[in-house]
Protein backbone atom coordinates (compact mmCIF):
# COMPACT_ATOMS: atom_id res chain seq x y z
CA UNK A 1 0.00 0.00 0.00
CA UNK A 2 1.00 3.26 -0.80
CA UNK A 3 -0.33 6.63 -0.60
CA UNK A 4 0.62 10.56 -0.70
CA UNK A 5 -1.88 13.04 1.00
CA UNK A 6 -1.67 16.34 2.40
CA UNK A 7 -0.17 16.71 5.69
CA UNK A 8 -2.88 18.73 7.41
CA UNK A 9 -5.92 16.56 5.39
CA UNK A 10 -4.22 13.79 6.98
CA UNK A 11 -3.52 14.65 10.52
CA UNK A 12 -7.07 15.87 10.79
CA UNK A 13 -8.69 12.54 9.72
CA UNK A 14 -6.37 11.32 12.30
CA UNK A 15 -7.45 12.88 14.67
CA UNK A 16 -11.11 12.41 13.88
CA UNK A 17 -11.00 8.69 13.68
CA UNK A 18 -8.59 8.70 16.91
CA UNK A 19 -11.64 9.93 18.70
CA UNK A 20 -12.84 6.51 18.81
CA UNK A 21 -9.73 4.22 19.17
CA UNK A 22 -9.77 2.19 22.64
CA UNK A 23 -8.74 4.09 25.58
CA UNK A 24 -8.32 0.53 27.44
CA UNK A 25 -5.85 -1.56 27.05
CA UNK A 26 -6.47 -5.63 26.98
CA UNK A 27 -8.74 -7.59 25.23
CA UNK A 28 -8.18 -6.22 22.03
CA UNK A 29 -4.76 -4.64 21.20
CA UNK A 30 -5.29 -3.96 17.24
CA UNK A 31 -8.31 -1.69 18.67
CA UNK A 32 -5.39 0.52 19.44
CA UNK A 33 -4.56 1.62 15.96
CA UNK A 34 -6.50 2.79 13.30
CA UNK A 35 -7.19 0.81 10.35
CA UNK A 36 -6.06 2.55 7.27
CA UNK A 37 -7.60 1.89 3.91
CA UNK A 38 -6.41 2.61 0.10
CA UNK A 39 -8.19 2.74 -3.10
CA UNK A 40 -9.23 4.56 -5.90
CA UNK A 41 -8.99 8.13 -5.12
CA UNK A 42 -9.06 8.13 -1.40
CA UNK A 43 -8.01 6.79 1.88
CA UNK A 44 -10.30 5.72 4.65
CA UNK A 45 -9.63 6.13 8.52
CA UNK A 46 -11.48 3.86 10.94
CA UNK A 47 -11.21 4.26 15.12
CA UNK A 48 -13.11 1.50 17.07
CA UNK A 49 -13.68 0.27 20.59
CA UNK A 50 -16.67 -1.30 19.25
CA UNK A 51 -18.95 0.22 20.99
CA UNK A 52 -18.17 3.27 18.79
CA UNK A 53 -16.87 3.64 15.19
CA UNK A 54 -15.69 6.52 13.24
CA UNK A 55 -14.94 6.89 9.76
CA UNK A 56 -13.11 9.21 7.94
CA UNK A 57 -12.54 9.31 3.52
CA UNK A 58 -10.06 11.95 2.31
CA UNK A 59 -8.86 12.17 -0.75
CA UNK A 60 -5.40 11.30 -1.61
CA UNK A 61 -3.20 10.08 -4.78
CA UNK A 62 -3.13 5.93 -4.12
CA UNK A 63 -0.05 4.16 -6.04
CA UNK A 64 -1.06 1.17 -4.34
CA UNK A 65 -4.11 0.11 -2.76
CA UNK A 66 -4.16 -2.04 0.53
CA UNK A 67 -5.13 -1.40 3.95
CA UNK A 68 -2.84 -1.48 7.41
CA UNK A 69 -3.62 -0.70 10.67
CA UNK A 70 -1.10 2.04 12.71
CA UNK A 71 -0.95 2.80 15.96
CA UNK A 72 -3.17 5.79 16.50
CA UNK A 73 -1.24 7.68 19.13
CA UNK A 74 2.21 7.13 16.65
CA UNK A 75 0.24 7.70 13.69
CA UNK A 76 -1.13 11.22 15.13
CA UNK A 77 2.11 12.19 16.75
CA UNK A 78 4.16 11.76 13.92
CA UNK A 79 2.30 13.27 11.60
CA UNK A 80 1.42 16.04 13.17
CA UNK A 81 5.05 16.73 13.67
CA UNK A 82 6.02 16.41 9.83
CA UNK A 83 6.59 19.16 8.03
CA UNK A 84 3.54 20.78 5.94
CA UNK A 85 3.21 19.60 3.06
CA UNK A 86 2.81 16.16 1.17
CA UNK A 87 3.12 13.33 3.38
CA UNK A 88 4.03 9.79 1.90
CA UNK A 89 2.76 6.76 3.44
CA UNK A 90 4.18 3.17 2.55
CA UNK A 91 4.09 -0.28 3.73
CA UNK A 92 6.90 -2.34 3.54
CA UNK A 93 6.47 -5.79 5.44
CA UNK A 94 5.31 -5.37 8.98
CA UNK A 95 6.29 -1.64 8.83
CA UNK A 96 4.63 1.56 7.57
CA UNK A 97 7.43 4.36 6.38
CA UNK A 98 6.08 7.95 6.46
CA UNK A 99 7.79 10.89 5.49
CA UNK A 100 7.43 14.61 4.61
CA UNK A 101 10.71 16.65 2.86
CA UNK A 102 13.59 15.44 4.29
CA UNK A 103 11.66 13.98 7.77
CA UNK A 104 11.20 9.81 7.66
CA UNK A 105 9.19 7.49 10.23
CA UNK A 106 9.08 3.93 10.77
CA UNK A 107 5.92 2.74 12.38
CA UNK A 108 5.00 -1.33 13.32
CA UNK A 109 1.95 -2.06 12.13
CA UNK A 110 -0.95 -4.01 13.99
CA UNK A 111 -2.18 -7.16 12.80
CA UNK A 112 -4.62 -5.60 10.09
CA UNK A 113 -6.64 -9.20 9.79
CA UNK A 114 -7.34 -9.11 13.56
CA UNK A 115 -9.50 -5.37 13.04
CA UNK A 116 -12.64 -6.36 13.97
CA UNK A 117 -15.78 -6.06 11.43
CA UNK A 118 -18.48 -4.10 12.78
CA UNK A 119 -21.81 -4.33 11.89
CA UNK A 120 -23.81 -1.90 10.52
CA UNK A 121 -27.48 -0.99 10.69
CA UNK A 122 -28.81 -2.06 7.07
CA UNK A 123 -32.12 0.13 7.46
CA UNK A 124 -33.45 3.06 5.01
CA UNK A 125 -31.66 6.18 6.40
CA UNK A 126 -33.44 9.40 6.92
CA UNK A 127 -31.62 12.34 6.24
CA UNK A 128 -32.06 15.25 8.58
CA UNK A 129 -29.89 19.15 9.13
CA UNK A 130 -27.05 18.53 10.86
CA UNK A 131 -26.68 21.93 12.99
CA UNK A 132 -30.13 22.04 14.90
CA UNK A 133 -29.58 18.19 15.66
CA UNK A 134 -25.89 18.74 16.89
CA UNK A 135 -27.23 22.04 19.04
CA UNK A 136 -30.09 19.46 20.75
CA UNK A 137 -26.93 16.84 20.92
CA UNK A 138 -24.95 19.70 22.76
CA UNK A 139 -27.44 20.69 25.31
CA UNK A 140 -28.62 17.27 26.44
CA UNK A 141 -25.60 15.72 26.77
CA UNK A 142 -24.32 17.39 29.61
CA UNK A 143 -26.94 15.63 31.54
CA UNK A 144 -25.97 11.95 30.86
CA UNK A 145 -24.07 10.24 33.19
CA UNK A 146 -20.47 9.12 32.74
CA UNK A 147 -20.52 6.33 35.11
CA UNK A 148 -20.25 3.01 33.47
CA UNK A 149 -22.20 1.07 36.46
CA UNK A 150 -25.64 2.17 35.08
CA UNK A 151 -25.26 2.06 31.49
CA UNK A 152 -28.93 2.91 31.10
CA UNK A 153 -28.05 6.21 32.05
CA UNK A 154 -25.07 7.15 29.96
CA UNK A 155 -27.32 6.95 26.83
CA UNK A 156 -29.32 9.95 25.33
CA UNK A 157 -33.53 8.89 24.70
CA UNK A 158 -34.90 9.81 21.48
CA UNK A 159 -38.18 9.36 20.89
CA UNK A 160 -40.57 9.91 18.22
CA UNK A 161 -42.91 12.94 19.12
CA UNK A 162 -45.69 14.26 17.04
CA UNK A 163 -43.65 17.07 15.45
CA UNK A 164 -40.38 15.98 15.38
CA UNK A 165 -38.02 13.90 18.34
CA UNK A 166 -37.31 14.69 21.81
CA UNK A 167 -33.74 13.97 23.23
CA UNK A 168 -33.24 13.12 26.91
CA UNK A 169 -30.74 12.78 29.38
CA UNK A 170 -30.19 12.26 32.66
CA UNK A 171 -27.57 10.96 35.38
CA UNK A 172 -30.00 10.72 38.61
CA UNK A 173 -29.16 14.27 39.46
CA UNK A 174 -30.48 16.26 36.96
CA UNK A 175 -32.39 15.87 33.53
CA UNK A 176 -31.94 17.32 30.52
CA UNK A 177 -34.91 17.34 27.61
CA UNK A 178 -35.16 18.74 24.50
CA UNK A 179 -37.28 18.97 21.82
CA UNK A 180 -36.51 19.09 17.99
CA UNK A 181 -39.50 20.06 15.79
CA UNK A 182 -39.19 18.98 12.09
CA UNK A 183 -36.79 16.46 12.31
CA UNK A 184 -38.40 13.21 11.44
CA UNK A 185 -36.11 10.51 11.92
CA UNK A 186 -37.65 7.89 14.27
CA UNK A 187 -40.75 5.92 12.64
CA UNK A 188 -44.08 7.01 15.19
CA UNK A 189 -43.63 5.41 18.97
CA UNK A 190 -40.08 4.77 18.74
CA UNK A 191 -38.05 4.88 21.09
CA UNK A 192 -34.09 4.45 21.10
CA UNK A 193 -31.14 5.21 23.66
CA UNK A 194 -27.74 5.68 22.27
CA UNK A 195 -24.63 6.17 23.93
CA UNK A 196 -24.03 9.88 24.78
CA UNK A 197 -20.55 9.40 24.09
CA UNK A 198 -20.94 8.86 20.23
CA UNK A 199 -23.62 11.14 20.17
CA UNK A 200 -21.05 13.45 21.22
CA UNK A 201 -18.79 12.60 18.65
CA UNK A 202 -22.33 13.23 15.81
CA UNK A 203 -22.35 16.74 17.54
CA UNK A 204 -18.66 17.51 17.16
CA UNK A 205 -18.12 15.84 13.56
CA UNK A 206 -21.23 16.87 11.98
CA UNK A 207 -22.03 20.31 12.79
CA UNK A 208 -23.51 21.80 9.55
CA UNK A 209 -24.53 20.28 6.12
CA UNK A 210 -26.88 17.13 6.17
CA UNK A 211 -26.47 13.59 7.79
CA UNK A 212 -28.29 10.69 6.78
CA UNK A 213 -29.83 8.65 9.75
CA UNK A 214 -30.32 4.66 9.44
CA UNK A 215 -31.28 2.67 12.95
CA UNK A 216 -30.91 -1.13 13.36
CA UNK A 217 -31.49 -3.64 15.59
CA UNK A 218 -28.34 -2.80 17.38
CA UNK A 219 -26.57 0.05 15.98
CA UNK A 220 -28.09 4.16 15.11
CA UNK A 221 -25.34 5.36 11.99
CA UNK A 222 -25.08 9.20 11.17
CA UNK A 223 -23.33 9.79 8.00
CA UNK A 224 -21.94 12.16 5.56
CA UNK A 225 -20.60 12.11 2.60
CA UNK A 226 -16.94 11.65 3.88
CA UNK A 227 -17.44 10.89 7.32
CA UNK A 228 -19.45 8.46 9.17
CA UNK A 229 -20.22 7.43 12.52
CA UNK A 230 -21.74 4.30 14.42
CA UNK A 231 -22.86 3.78 17.75
CA UNK A 232 -23.96 0.63 19.46
CA UNK A 233 -27.62 1.21 20.91
CA UNK A 234 -28.08 0.95 24.66
CA UNK A 235 -30.74 -2.10 25.96
CA UNK A 236 -33.10 -1.51 28.88
CA UNK A 237 -35.55 0.65 30.56
CA UNK A 238 -34.91 4.06 30.84
CA UNK A 239 -36.24 5.63 33.52
CA UNK A 240 -39.75 7.21 33.84
CA UNK A 241 -38.56 10.49 33.65
CA UNK A 242 -41.87 12.69 32.39
CA UNK A 243 -43.21 11.98 36.06
CA UNK A 244 -40.47 14.04 37.44
CA UNK A 245 -41.03 17.08 35.93
CA UNK A 246 -43.04 19.13 38.61
CA UNK A 247 -46.33 20.53 37.06
CA UNK A 248 -45.71 23.84 38.52
CA UNK A 249 -43.80 26.22 40.35
CA UNK A 250 -44.62 28.86 43.14
CA UNK A 251 -41.00 30.69 42.70
CA UNK A 252 -39.83 32.39 39.73
CA UNK A 253 -36.05 33.94 38.79
CA UNK A 254 -35.72 35.82 35.88
CA UNK A 255 -32.03 36.05 35.36
CA UNK A 256 -29.08 37.48 32.82
CA UNK A 257 -27.81 34.01 31.92
CA UNK A 258 -23.98 35.54 31.44
CA UNK A 259 -24.28 37.35 34.35
CA UNK A 260 -25.40 34.35 36.61
CA UNK A 261 -22.61 32.42 35.05
CA UNK A 262 -20.22 34.62 35.91
CA UNK A 263 -21.29 35.21 39.35
CA UNK A 264 -21.36 30.75 39.70
CA UNK A 265 -17.58 30.67 38.34
CA UNK A 266 -16.66 32.99 40.95
CA UNK A 267 -18.44 30.81 43.42
CA UNK A 268 -17.12 27.43 42.01
CA UNK A 269 -13.38 28.75 42.51
CA UNK A 270 -13.94 28.81 46.16
CA UNK A 271 -14.75 25.10 46.33
CA UNK A 272 -12.79 23.81 43.52
CA UNK A 273 -10.85 20.93 44.54
CA UNK A 274 -13.56 20.21 47.37
CA UNK A 275 -16.56 17.77 45.67
CA UNK A 276 -19.81 18.87 47.44
CA UNK A 277 -19.16 22.45 47.92
CA UNK A 278 -22.40 23.99 47.12
CA UNK A 279 -23.26 27.54 45.82
CA UNK A 280 -26.14 28.84 47.73
CA UNK A 281 -29.10 31.38 45.81
CA UNK A 282 -30.60 32.91 47.99
CA UNK A 283 -34.00 34.59 46.20
CA UNK A 284 -35.75 37.57 47.40
CA UNK A 285 -37.75 40.43 46.38
CA UNK A 286 -34.28 42.47 46.39
CA UNK A 287 -33.10 39.88 43.55
CA UNK A 288 -30.53 37.22 43.92
CA UNK A 289 -27.52 36.57 46.06
CA UNK A 290 -24.83 34.08 45.50
CA UNK A 291 -22.75 32.40 47.93
CA UNK A 292 -20.00 29.62 48.79
CA UNK A 293 -18.58 28.55 51.34
CA UNK A 294 -15.64 26.46 51.70
CA UNK A 295 -14.66 25.69 55.27
CA UNK A 296 -10.45 26.32 55.97
CA UNK A 297 -10.30 27.63 52.65
CA UNK A 298 -12.45 30.37 51.25
CA UNK A 299 -16.01 31.87 50.99
CA UNK A 300 -17.82 34.42 48.26
CA UNK A 301 -20.99 36.10 47.75
CA UNK A 302 -21.94 37.78 45.09
CA UNK A 303 -25.34 39.66 44.76
CA UNK A 304 -26.61 40.26 41.11
CA UNK A 305 -29.47 41.91 39.75
CA UNK A 306 -32.67 39.58 39.55
CA UNK A 307 -36.37 39.55 38.73
CA UNK A 308 -37.61 36.92 41.71
CA UNK A 309 -41.60 36.60 41.48
CA UNK A 310 -42.82 33.89 45.03
CA UNK A 311 -41.48 33.61 48.67
CA UNK A 312 -38.12 33.77 49.80
CA UNK A 313 -36.12 30.88 49.14
CA UNK A 314 -32.50 29.77 49.05
CA UNK A 315 -31.44 27.17 47.02
CA UNK A 316 -27.87 25.20 47.12
CA UNK A 317 -26.50 23.89 43.98
CA UNK A 318 -23.57 21.79 42.77
CA UNK A 319 -21.84 24.65 40.90
CA UNK A 320 -20.66 22.59 38.07
CA UNK A 321 -24.59 20.79 37.69
CA UNK A 322 -25.78 24.59 37.60
CA UNK A 323 -23.20 25.27 35.05
CA UNK A 324 -23.44 22.76 32.62
CA UNK A 325 -27.48 23.65 32.82
CA UNK A 326 -26.63 27.15 32.15
CA UNK A 327 -23.94 26.57 29.13
CA UNK A 328 -27.07 24.22 28.01
CA UNK A 329 -29.70 26.68 28.36
CA UNK A 330 -30.29 29.00 24.67
CA UNK A 331 -31.24 33.00 24.76
CA UNK A 332 -30.05 35.83 26.95
CA UNK A 333 -32.33 35.05 29.78
CA UNK A 334 -32.65 32.49 32.08
CA UNK A 335 -35.69 30.98 34.62
CA UNK A 336 -35.17 29.29 37.12
CA UNK A 337 -38.36 27.78 38.71
CA UNK A 338 -37.60 26.35 42.44
CA UNK A 339 -40.35 24.87 44.88
CA UNK A 340 -38.36 24.86 48.10
CA UNK A 341 -34.74 23.78 49.01
CA UNK A 342 -34.96 19.95 48.89
CA UNK A 343 -36.91 19.52 45.32
CA UNK A 344 -36.05 19.61 41.75
CA UNK A 345 -35.57 22.98 40.39
CA UNK A 346 -35.86 24.25 36.46
CA UNK A 347 -33.86 26.22 34.44
CA UNK A 348 -35.16 27.34 30.67
CA UNK A 349 -34.54 30.39 28.54
CA UNK A 350 -36.87 32.85 28.70
CA UNK A 351 -37.96 32.59 24.90
CA UNK A 352 -36.55 28.58 24.57
CA UNK A 353 -39.13 26.08 25.56
CA UNK A 354 -37.87 23.36 23.98
CA UNK A 355 -35.20 22.96 26.72
CA UNK A 356 -35.50 21.86 30.48
CA UNK A 357 -32.77 21.32 32.74
CA UNK A 358 -34.15 19.93 35.95
CA UNK A 359 -31.76 20.14 38.75
CA UNK A 360 -31.90 18.27 42.66
CA UNK A 361 -30.66 20.92 44.78
CA UNK A 362 -27.88 20.11 47.23
CA UNK A 363 -28.81 19.85 50.72
CA UNK A 364 -27.89 22.39 53.20
CA UNK A 365 -27.57 22.50 56.92
CA UNK B 1 -4.19 -53.72 66.40
CA UNK B 2 -6.38 -51.07 64.51
CA UNK B 3 -4.74 -49.81 61.57
CA UNK B 4 -2.97 -46.77 61.75
CA UNK B 5 -4.81 -43.39 60.57
CA UNK B 6 -3.12 -41.67 57.66
CA UNK B 7 -2.56 -38.06 57.15
CA UNK B 8 -5.49 -36.05 55.67
CA UNK B 9 -4.17 -33.09 53.69
CA UNK B 10 -7.04 -30.75 52.70
CA UNK B 11 -6.69 -27.26 50.96
CA UNK B 12 -9.90 -26.89 51.47
CA UNK B 13 -12.31 -26.46 54.44
CA UNK B 14 -14.55 -28.95 55.39
CA UNK B 15 -17.65 -29.02 57.38
CA UNK B 16 -18.80 -32.37 58.72
CA UNK B 17 -22.29 -32.44 60.80
CA UNK B 18 -21.99 -36.34 62.41
CA UNK B 19 -23.16 -38.35 65.60
CA UNK B 20 -19.79 -38.61 67.02
CA UNK B 21 -17.50 -38.89 70.30
CA UNK B 22 -14.41 -37.40 71.22
CA UNK B 23 -11.51 -37.82 73.14
CA UNK B 24 -9.08 -35.57 74.56
CA UNK B 25 -5.30 -36.48 75.75
CA UNK B 26 -2.76 -33.96 76.73
CA UNK B 27 -2.62 -31.33 79.56
CA UNK B 28 -5.69 -33.63 81.08
CA UNK B 29 -7.78 -36.02 79.86
CA UNK B 30 -11.60 -35.00 78.51
CA UNK B 31 -13.89 -36.71 76.35
CA UNK B 32 -17.42 -35.89 74.59
CA UNK B 33 -19.96 -38.28 74.24
CA UNK B 34 -21.69 -39.66 71.30
CA UNK B 35 -24.07 -36.92 70.26
CA UNK B 36 -24.61 -35.14 66.37
CA UNK B 37 -22.25 -32.32 66.74
CA UNK B 38 -20.52 -29.75 63.72
CA UNK B 39 -17.48 -30.65 63.20
CA UNK B 40 -15.03 -27.31 61.21
CA UNK B 41 -11.91 -28.68 59.73
CA UNK B 42 -10.61 -25.07 58.28
CA UNK B 43 -7.61 -25.08 55.60
CA UNK B 44 -5.51 -24.26 58.00
CA UNK B 45 -4.71 -26.95 59.49
CA UNK B 46 -7.47 -26.45 62.32
CA UNK B 47 -10.21 -28.44 63.71
CA UNK B 48 -13.16 -27.79 66.22
CA UNK B 49 -16.15 -29.58 67.53
CA UNK B 50 -19.29 -27.38 67.67
CA UNK B 51 -22.94 -28.57 69.30
CA UNK B 52 -25.76 -26.30 69.38
CA UNK B 53 -24.64 -23.56 72.07
CA UNK B 54 -22.11 -21.51 73.03
CA UNK B 55 -22.33 -19.24 69.95
CA UNK B 56 -18.84 -18.82 68.57
CA UNK B 57 -17.09 -21.30 71.12
CA UNK B 58 -16.26 -25.02 70.28
CA UNK B 59 -16.71 -28.21 72.60
CA UNK B 60 -13.43 -28.92 71.90
CA UNK B 61 -10.60 -27.80 69.60
CA UNK B 62 -7.25 -28.15 68.09
CA UNK B 63 -5.29 -24.97 67.03
CA UNK B 64 -2.87 -25.13 64.20
CA UNK B 65 -0.40 -26.46 63.85
CA UNK B 66 -1.65 -29.81 63.64
CA UNK B 67 -1.79 -32.44 61.50
CA UNK B 68 -4.98 -34.08 61.18
CA UNK B 69 -5.15 -37.25 59.83
CA UNK B 70 -8.26 -39.61 58.72
CA UNK B 71 -8.75 -43.20 58.75
CA UNK B 72 -12.30 -45.19 57.94
CA UNK B 73 -14.22 -43.23 60.62
CA UNK B 74 -11.69 -41.99 63.26
CA UNK B 75 -9.93 -38.50 62.72
CA UNK B 76 -7.10 -37.69 65.17
CA UNK B 77 -5.48 -34.07 65.25
CA UNK B 78 -2.30 -33.94 67.15
CA UNK B 79 0.29 -30.98 67.38
CA UNK B 80 3.68 -30.69 68.41
CA UNK B 81 2.63 -30.57 72.01
CA UNK B 82 1.84 -33.99 71.89
CA UNK B 83 -1.86 -33.83 72.63
CA UNK B 84 -4.61 -36.12 70.92
CA UNK B 85 -7.82 -34.75 69.54
CA UNK B 86 -9.94 -37.80 68.53
CA UNK B 87 -13.36 -37.99 66.74
CA UNK B 88 -14.80 -41.18 66.31
CA UNK B 89 -17.78 -40.40 63.73
CA UNK B 90 -20.47 -42.94 64.06
CA UNK B 91 -23.36 -42.06 61.64
CA UNK B 92 -22.39 -38.95 59.14
CA UNK B 93 -24.96 -36.72 58.00
CA UNK B 94 -23.49 -34.25 55.94
CA UNK B 95 -19.71 -33.97 54.86
CA UNK B 96 -18.69 -31.48 52.41
CA UNK B 97 -15.43 -29.18 51.35
CA UNK B 98 -15.73 -25.74 50.01
CA UNK B 99 -12.76 -23.44 49.17
CA UNK B 100 -13.67 -19.93 50.72
CA UNK B 101 -10.65 -18.23 48.60
CA UNK B 102 -8.71 -15.42 50.06
CA UNK B 103 -10.65 -13.49 52.78
CA UNK B 104 -10.80 -9.78 52.11
CA UNK B 105 -10.51 -9.18 56.16
CA UNK B 106 -12.93 -7.47 58.70
CA UNK B 107 -14.14 -3.77 57.55
CA UNK B 108 -14.43 -2.11 60.93
CA UNK B 109 -17.78 0.73 60.68
CA UNK B 110 -17.42 4.05 61.82
CA UNK B 111 -13.82 4.24 62.84
CA UNK B 112 -12.20 7.29 64.67
CA UNK B 113 -10.99 8.40 61.07
CA UNK B 114 -14.27 8.14 59.57
CA UNK B 115 -15.90 9.69 62.79
CA UNK B 116 -13.48 12.28 62.45
CA UNK B 117 -13.67 13.15 58.51
CA UNK B 118 -17.45 13.38 58.80
CA UNK B 119 -17.43 15.59 61.87
CA UNK B 120 -15.29 17.63 60.33
CA UNK B 121 -16.94 18.14 57.43
CA UNK B 122 -20.06 19.47 59.31
CA UNK B 123 -18.95 20.73 62.67
CA UNK B 124 -22.52 22.43 63.46
CA UNK B 125 -23.71 18.74 63.99
CA UNK B 126 -21.76 19.44 67.59
CA UNK B 127 -23.12 23.03 68.21
CA UNK B 128 -24.90 25.47 65.50
CA UNK B 129 -22.45 27.92 65.83
CA UNK B 130 -18.84 25.96 65.24
CA UNK B 131 -17.07 26.90 62.38
CA UNK B 132 -13.59 24.67 62.14
CA UNK B 133 -10.43 26.08 62.54
CA UNK B 134 -8.44 22.62 61.62
CA UNK B 135 -8.90 18.90 61.45
CA UNK B 136 -5.39 17.54 62.92
CA UNK B 137 -4.44 20.98 64.26
CA UNK B 138 -0.43 19.98 65.36
CA UNK B 139 0.68 19.94 68.98
CA UNK B 140 3.92 18.79 70.59
CA UNK B 141 1.95 16.13 72.15
CA UNK B 142 -0.05 14.99 68.93
CA UNK B 143 -2.46 16.29 66.88
CA UNK B 144 -5.52 17.47 68.31
CA UNK B 145 -8.66 16.03 66.20
CA UNK B 146 -10.48 19.39 65.53
CA UNK B 147 -10.05 22.95 66.82
CA UNK B 148 -13.17 24.41 66.25
CA UNK B 149 -14.36 28.09 66.80
CA UNK B 150 -17.45 28.62 68.87
CA UNK B 151 -19.82 32.12 68.25
CA UNK B 152 -18.31 33.55 71.02
CA UNK B 153 -15.03 33.42 69.38
CA UNK B 154 -13.32 30.70 71.81
CA UNK B 155 -11.18 28.17 70.65
CA UNK B 156 -12.42 24.68 70.98
CA UNK B 157 -10.43 21.30 71.57
CA UNK B 158 -12.64 18.65 69.88
CA UNK B 159 -11.45 14.59 71.36
CA UNK B 160 -13.48 12.16 68.97
CA UNK B 161 -13.59 8.88 70.26
CA UNK B 162 -15.82 5.98 68.97
CA UNK B 163 -16.42 4.88 72.45
CA UNK B 164 -15.74 7.41 74.88
CA UNK B 165 -13.83 6.24 77.69
CA UNK B 166 -12.18 8.05 80.54
CA UNK B 167 -8.84 7.76 79.01
CA UNK B 168 -9.69 9.96 76.08
CA UNK B 169 -11.18 12.29 78.54
CA UNK B 170 -7.72 13.00 79.87
CA UNK B 171 -6.18 12.71 76.65
CA UNK B 172 -8.34 16.13 75.92
CA UNK B 173 -7.31 17.52 78.91
CA UNK B 174 -3.73 16.92 78.28
CA UNK B 175 -4.36 18.65 75.04
CA UNK B 176 -5.83 22.08 76.10
CA UNK B 177 -3.42 22.24 78.23
CA UNK B 178 -0.66 22.28 76.14
CA UNK B 179 -2.86 24.73 73.54
CA UNK B 180 -4.04 27.12 76.61
CA UNK B 181 0.23 28.30 76.30
CA UNK B 182 -0.65 29.60 73.04
CA UNK B 183 -2.19 33.30 73.73
CA UNK B 184 -3.78 33.13 70.36
CA UNK B 185 -6.37 30.48 71.40
CA UNK B 186 -5.96 30.43 75.40
CA UNK B 187 -8.99 30.05 77.03
CA UNK B 188 -10.00 26.79 75.04
CA UNK B 189 -12.88 25.02 75.99
CA UNK B 190 -12.90 21.79 75.64
CA UNK B 191 -15.78 19.11 73.54
CA UNK B 192 -15.31 14.79 73.68
CA UNK B 193 -17.14 13.54 70.69
CA UNK B 194 -17.94 9.95 70.63
CA UNK B 195 -20.85 7.39 69.33
CA UNK B 196 -21.58 6.07 72.92
CA UNK B 197 -19.84 7.45 75.98
CA UNK B 198 -19.40 5.62 79.42
CA UNK B 199 -21.10 7.31 82.60
CA UNK B 200 -18.00 7.30 84.23
CA UNK B 201 -16.26 9.07 81.08
CA UNK B 202 -19.04 11.83 81.16
CA UNK B 203 -19.04 12.62 85.14
CA UNK B 204 -14.94 13.16 84.73
CA UNK B 205 -15.92 15.51 81.08
CA UNK B 206 -18.42 17.77 83.48
CA UNK B 207 -16.03 17.97 86.61
CA UNK B 208 -13.57 19.53 84.36
CA UNK B 209 -15.91 21.87 82.44
CA UNK B 210 -15.48 19.63 79.05
CA UNK B 211 -18.81 19.40 77.09
CA UNK B 212 -19.70 15.76 75.76
CA UNK B 213 -21.58 15.04 72.46
CA UNK B 214 -22.85 11.48 71.55
CA UNK B 215 -23.28 11.78 67.37
CA UNK B 216 -25.23 8.81 65.82
CA UNK B 217 -22.96 7.57 62.62
CA UNK B 218 -26.12 6.75 60.07
CA UNK B 219 -26.88 10.65 60.79
CA UNK B 220 -23.77 11.68 60.01
CA UNK B 221 -23.18 9.15 56.46
CA UNK B 222 -26.86 11.02 55.83
CA UNK B 223 -25.80 14.00 56.45
CA UNK B 224 -21.98 13.73 54.51
CA UNK B 225 -24.16 12.64 51.17
CA UNK B 226 -26.24 16.42 50.74
CA UNK B 227 -26.60 15.56 46.70
CA UNK B 228 -30.40 14.97 46.34
CA UNK B 229 -31.14 12.66 43.20
CA UNK B 230 -34.37 12.81 41.36
CA UNK B 231 -34.61 8.88 41.20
Amino acid sequence: MKFRCERDTLAEAIGTAQRAVSARSGALPVLSGIQVTASDDHIELVGCDLDLTIRVQVPAQVDTDGQAVVPAKLFDGLTTRLKAGTVTFEVEGDDARISSGSAKAGVRLLPADEFPRVGEPSGSAVTVDAAPFAEALRQVIPGASRDDARPILTGVLLTATADGVRLVATDSYRLAVRDLAGVGMLSEGQRVLVGARGLNEVQRVFSSGKIDVTFGEREVRFASETRTVTARLIEGEFPNYEQLIPSGYPNRLTVSRATLEEAVRLMQIVGEGREGTPVRLAMSADGLELSANAQERADATEAIDAKFEGTDVTVAFNPQFLLDGLLSVEGDEVVLETLDPLKPATLKGTDHPEFLYLLMPVRIS
Amino acid sequence: MPPEPHPCYNALVRVIVARCSVTYEGRLGARLPEATRLLVLKADGSIAIHSDSRAYKPLNWMSPPCVISERDNLLVAENPKGETLRVELLEVFEDHSYDLGDDPGLEKDGDEAELQQLIAARVQTLRDDFTLIRREYPTDIGPVDLLCRDGEGRAVVVEIKRVGEIAGVEQLIRYQERLDLDTRLAPTRGMFVATRIKPQARVFAASRGIDCVEVALDDLRDHDTPHLKLF
